[in-house]
């Protein structure tokens, strides 16, 4: 079966010479839910701009099911689809615009993007704003839209690159519930996180990426096990070289 | 072609546009309604008050003789305004990512910037032209003639509009080529005034100037009014519009300023 992703010896380096990625590989299966956790600067974003056509690697391959990114970009950029961190709406459109034009872009049919833009909506809770400006809509909204906006055309791999960042915990957990359903009807998942719970609740699988490089992968048991440690809390303090701040080292403290 | 038989190639296309479209219709009395007024404050001033104690030049009635290089000049102000705002903005908010994440291909991403100013400018040029052909019954002499060069004018100053909004980081880059650059080239292009009326060297110098050569071939579309060699400065502009539209499509191609 294709992998959903596939990046192989990914480079990325900027005009200033700064190099974000260093030789990156990593698979992600057809179905899969994968998450890629690092501090701020390791490369995330620079791969996830790699992916959809916002950045240009420098060299090495990304390929979405089986499509190359940079040759075969039509096909690649069809089956995926980001909804990033920074809202990124455009502030002149309507929600239903936003929905429709983003399919246009995509090429879906006028029936076919009504139909959808109307699901989407009704998905998010959001009808009743389809006709007002997007930058009137409240932060718990905007990203909801931005969500159902990456959903619009129906990507095979869904790139999450901190969909819960400063939403309160209603919205968390209803976003929660959405990625899960989308994942268990065959959406591929890669989920950028910062709240490592979030990683535990839904991620099949993680990888660890710090200063442009994979610095490990798995489950959360081998990753754990691999790290020597019992809980992704402390891997990831182990990843980043601040084992002080371990719960268990506080605790030993106060005892 | 109904919407059910568009390619998605095609249906991509339109999308790109329609967002464009969409925009300055949103701000219409900003896009729309001032640059209409402001073109009429040219005619009255330009026309009814100097155009009584400038009577005609070379024959024609200075208000007729104006005219068309203000509707030239409306339509290449706009267009460019337009098409830099709007890229520069999407590129502040990263709205833009939407755009550059799809299948969209290069070619059509700059055609979907491109034509959103264009039309903005048509529509500007238009109803100034409506108006003024009620007040005023102004003549369209050569019209194959007249048409084709409004469209190069309007394309290039699109073009010129998008290449703009792309490499600008901030709203005082825009400004500067419209302010430094843009209007300077319009005005002394001779809209107000025909070369032949000022003194050397300026007379001279005024041939350097590009837009010199796109107000003549309005003017002779408008109302026959001949001045350079017009054949040559039609195949001048469009041999300039297709250089800066290549150059503009090496830009998307690679993805400079835009893509990271």
């Amino acid at each position: 079966m294709t992998a959903a992703l596939e990046v192989r010896d990914l480079v990325k380096r900027y005009a200033g010479g700064f190099e974000a990625l260093k030789g990156v590989s990593l698979d992600i299966g057809a179905g899969e839910f994968f998450g890629l956790l690092g501090p701020n600067g390791a490369g995330k974003s620079t791969m996830i701009h790699c992916i959809t056509g916002l950045a240009r690697p420098t060299s090495g391959t990304v390929k979405v099911f089986g499509n190359d990114a940079v040759r075969g970009y039509r096909r690649a950029r069809e089956a995926v689809a980001l909804a990033p961190q920074e809202i990124n709406l455009d502030i002149f459109l309507t929600l239903e615009e936003t929905l429709d034009l983003h399919g246009g872009y995509f090429g879906m049919s006028r029936a076919d993007r009504r139909e959808r833009t109307a699901e989407l909506l009704e998905a998010f809770s959001l009808t009743e704003k389809r006709h007002e400006r997007t930058r009137n809509l409240s932060g718990g909204m905007k990203r909801r839209l931005t969500l159902a906006r990456a959903l619009m055309h129906r990507p095979r791999l869904l790139i999450l690159d901190e969909p819960t960042a400063g939403v309160d915990i209603e919205l968390r957990l209803e976003l929660w519930r959405y990625i899960e359903k989308i994942n268990r009807e065959g959406t591929s998942i890669m989920l950028t996180t910062h709240y490592l719970e979030e990683a535990e609740q839904l991620c099949d699988r993680i990888a660890f990426i710090n200063h442009g490089q994979i610095a490990a992968q798995g489950t959360i048991g081998e990753l754990t096990s691999g790290y020597g440690v019992s809980t992704l809390e402390d891997a990831y303090l182990e990843l980043v070289g601040r084992q002080e701040l371990s719960r268990s080292h506080i605790q030993d403290a106060v005892i | 072609m109904s919407a059910g038989r568009m390619s998605s190639s095609q249906i991509r296309m339109v999308s790109l546009v329609r967002r464009e479209v969409n925009r300055f219709m949103k701000i219409k009395r900003q896009t729309i309604g001032g640059p209409l007024l402001e073109t009429f404050l040219y005619i009255s001033v330009f026309g009814a008050a100097l155009g009584t104690r400038i009577h005609s030049i070379d024959g024609y009635r200075y208000i007729v003789f104006v005219i068309p290089g203000l509707i030239m000049m409306a339509w290449a102000l706009n267009s460019f305004a337009n098409n830099s705002s709007s890229v520069l903005q999407q590129k502040f908010t990263r709205a833009i990512d939407d755009q550059l994440s799809s299948p969209a291909s290069p070619a059509q991403l700059l055609w979907g910037f491109t034509l959103g100013g264009f039309i903005r400018g048509l529509i500007v040029s238009v109803l100034t032209f409506l108006v003024a052909s009620v007040l005023l019954s102004l003549p369209v002499a050569h019209p194959l003639v007249l048409v084709p060069s409004l469209a190069l004018v309007g394309l290039f100053f699109s073009i010129a509009g998008v290449l703009v909004g792309v490499r600008a980081e901030q709203f005082d880059d825009v400004a500067l080529y419209q302010t430094f650059v843009l209007q300077p080239l319009i005005f002394l292009g001779g809209v107000f005034y025909g070369a032949s009326l000022l003194p050397q060297p300026w007379q001279t110098l005024t041939q350097f100037n590009p837009v010199y050569y796109m107000i003549a071939l309005v003017r002779y579309g408008f109302i026959g009014y001949r001045t350079a060699n017009l054949g040559l400065a039609f195949i001048f502009l469009a041999l300039v519009t297709a250089a800066l539209f290549g150059y503009a499509y090496s830009v998307f191609r690679r993805g400079r300023y835009l893509r990271s």
